[in-house]
């Protein structure tokens, strides 16, 4: 049933990137300004063909009421109410730059709030929210809007709200069940909360619902994740992402709350997937990659069966391909050949809109090698297949000369069995689904550079 | 993946056409096992019992004639089409009333993937010559993927092949100039005809230049004026649409420059 041992996560379940963009979000450059993000807003409008696809739209909403201390996001502590208030006053002025340029009434398929808290803006502030955006953006109906929940903040009422206002997905910020663990990160919803919550969120009809995990928590045993694990079960959430916790505390300060002493160890932490995996898969999920999993049913699932998945900051997606608008505090957008992020504090993005200017701080224009290593990097994570013709004609590259140094390392995933290679092209096994992000590293410009580098430096 | 050795040499597959069509009796049907576009369609990659699985759906093959649709923005989507033969464009209706060119296909190529999205084809197919067409209603295809791994592998084969077909280049064209851009064009469909055992040299341009403007985001006069300059410099022989490129080295050096 379980086609991954512990020894291959040891080997191949390593650090790295999500690739939920390439190049990824640290290869970014403050070169890139605003102004050339106006200028790629611009050519949309301008629209030749490929620019011309529906848009995708993330919204950060910062606040949240208290810190969880594992926590890694852009996010601002509050219990200020009122600043929310504020906030969807520029909100809505970065909105109304955006149609300044491309026009009111561009179509959405696809929409996302995350944070910090969504769910920190009263009913009241979520209904003008969504009016501003539905008086700037087309809103398509059958689209995929979602919004992320904290359990501590959303009632019945509440989620019926959420429903009317055109929401069809949650995602449940869950983590662990475990009381001990809750205690230890700061996050305290007892399993009861939760469950009542899953059972109104089904009665009130949502499409799809997410639960979030994750492993390698403070005072975390491969025996008290295997009870969280049941009662993952007990619920049956549509889709399940569970990620591992990276403990860095010199770069995420809520982190230094939490006590190294405590946190469970690398074999523990192997355990605790190698596990997870095995029940998730029992339990009759499909693994559609990286870290999430979702019930056959689901449209998730159902897309990776047709070859339609697709990739983007939000993870996997059944959507399109296309540019994607990000909204707010931090948040990362990608319009063309271009990612560009929002500046990271408060202070920042407001004064950039106080000025009238787009809150824009670093991007990247994508080169013609970005997009054709994105475009494999894509293929391999999403479908799994990659045929060198059609990244040829797309890119007008010769794959196998293009490439060669990235053959040598192809070779490597081969005999582990990670992947099958033919003169045709490259297909992930049923096995090497679990190790995409290693497959796709080996095209990874930026990696392979700073490997090189490393490399050299331990020679020296 | 055996495709790569049942693969025949390149043969101008389109020509060998009329020989499967011409003597079937109407409606016409098509079987995969049998088609001259097995190697470059659906086929790809699948091994002959997968290919026999596929011949159980038997799909209805449609003729379109030139300036013709074969599917409008809105319609509602069941199937996917594989050209079988012509060449078809993809556009669509602006708010302002415009028609931008989406795209182009050829035989062996999958249109209709737009639908997928909200179950609504996002965009309009017009043959730009008369055109034959496989419909593959892709519920079928679906339920036959799901029981079968075979399957579900060559679908997703073909899923990515089209997916990075339709991104490509053209993402670039927004920081490209003129002249990268109607190069980058050409050497694009040079690339295809050569995959179908065409010419990559020397072909017929199926689209108008109006098209091909809307598609590159050029004005009509600007891609007039690039053909005259290419043909001015030697780069290029232009016929009306009758293209033949003479020095590819030199077409391909503009786009070429922006590979870093």
């Amino acid at each position: 049933m379980n086609p991954v041992t512990p020894e291959l996560l040891q080997r191949y379940d390593i650090a790295g990137p999500r690739y939920t963009s390439y190049p990824t979000a640290d290869r970014f450059v403050e070169a890139f300004t605003a102004a050339d993000y106006g200028q790629a807003l611009a050519q949309r409008r301008n629209g030749a063909a490929a620019l011309t696809q529906p848009l995708s739209l993330y919204v950060h909403i910062p606040f949240c009421e208290s810190l969880c201390y594992y926590c890694a996001c852009n996010k601002i502590i509050t219990r200020h109410k009122e600043r929310a208030a504020v906030y969807l006053r520029y909100l809505a002025r970065e909105v109304d730059l955006h149609t300044a340029t491309l026009g009111v009434g561009q179509v959405v398929t696809q929409l996302h709030l995350g944070g910090g808290t969504p769910t920190f803006l009263s009913d009241d502030e979520l209904r003008e929210l969504m009016a501003m955006l539905r008086r700037s953006f087309t809103l398509m109906p059958g689209g995929e809007y979602s919004i992320e929940i904290d359990p501590r903040t959303v009632d019945a009422g509440r989620l019926q709200v959420l429903a009317d206002l055109g929401f069809n997905r949650l995602s449940f910020g869950v983590q662990d069940f475990d009381a001990d663990v809750q205690k230890a990160v700061h996050r305290v919803q007892p399993f009861a909360q939760v469950a009542g919550l899953m059972e109104q969120a089904r009665a009130v009809g949502f499409d799809s619902i997410n639960m979030d995990l994750i492993y390698g928590l403070p005072r975390q045993t491969p025996e008290s994740f295997a009870r969280t694990l049941a009662q993952v079960q007990q619920l049956r959430p549509d889709r399940i992402a569970l990620y591992a916790y990276a403990h860095l505390p010199e770069r995420f300060k809520p982190q230094r709350r939490i006590l190294q002493s405590e946190l469970p160890g690398a074999p523990a932490k192997v355990a605790m997937l190698s596990q997870s995996l095995a029940a998730f898969l029992s339990a009759g999920y499909v693994y559609i990659g990286m870290d999430h999993f979702a019930l056959p049913n689901d449209s998730l699932a159902v897309a990776k069966r047709q070859g339609r998945l697709h990739r983007n900051f939000q993870g996997y997606s059944t959507q399109p391909d296309c540019d994607l608008i990000g909204l707010g505090v931090s948040a990362i957008g990608r319009i063309g050949a271009t990612y560009s992020q929002n500046a990271k504090t408060m202070e920042d993005y407001c004064d950039a809109l106080d000025h009238g200017r787009l809150p824009v701080v670093r991007g990247l224009a994508l080169t013609r090698d970005d997009l054709a290593r994105r475009a494999v990097i894509m293929a391999l994570m999403c479908q799994g297949q990659l045929l060198f013709e059609s990244i040829e004609q797309a890119w007008l590259l010769d794959f196998k000369n293009y490439f060669a140094r990235e053959f040598e390392q192809l070779h490597e995933l081969t005999e582990q069995g990670l992947i099958v290679m033919d003169d045709a092209g490259i297909q992930v096994t049923a096995q090497g689904w679990f190790f995409v992000r290693a497959v796709a590293m080996v095209f990874d410009r930026y990696l392979q550079a700073d490997r090189t580098r490393a490399k050299f430096s331990r020679i020296l | 993946m055996s495709a790569s050795n049942t693969r025949p040499a390149a043969v101008p597959v389109w020509s060998q056409l009329p020989a499967a069509g011409a003597a079937a009796p109407t409606p016409l049907k098509s079987l995969c096992s049998s088609c001259n576009l097995r190697e470059l369609c659906l086929p790809c990659g699948m091994d002959g019992l997968d290919v026999e699985r596929l011949d159980s759906l038997v799909f209805a093959r449609r003729r379109i004639k030139a300036g013709q649709s074969l599917y409008r923005a809105g319609d509602r989507f069941h199937s996917i089409y594989a050209v079988r033969s012509g060449t078809f464009k993809t556009s669509l209706q602006m708010a302002d009333g415009r028609e931008q060119v989406s795209g182009f296909y050829l035989g062996g190529e999958l249109m209709g993937l737009d639908g997928f999205a909200d179950g609504k084809h996002a965009s309009s197919a017009t043959a730009l010559e008369d055109a034959e067409v496989c419909a593959i209603p892709f519920a079928h295809l679906a339920s036959l993927s799901a029981a079968n791994a075979g399957m579900q592998h060559a679908l997703n084969r073909l899923m990515s092949r089209e997916i990075v077909r339709e991104h490509g280049l053209m993402l670039l064209l927004g920081s490209m100039n003129a002249e990268e851009r109607l190069a980058a064009f050409l050497l694009n469909l040079s690339q295809r005809l050569k995959a179908r055992g065409y010419s990559a040299s020397e072909f017929h341009l199926r689209m108008s230049r109006a098209d091909i403007g809307s598609y590159l985001g050029m004005k009509l006069e600007t891609v007039s004026r690039t053909f005259s300059a290419f043909q001015l410099h030697g780069v290029l022989e232009v016929d009306k649409r009758h293209i033949r490129i003479l020095d590819i080295d030199r077409l391909a050096s503009p786009v070429e420059s922006r590979m870093h």
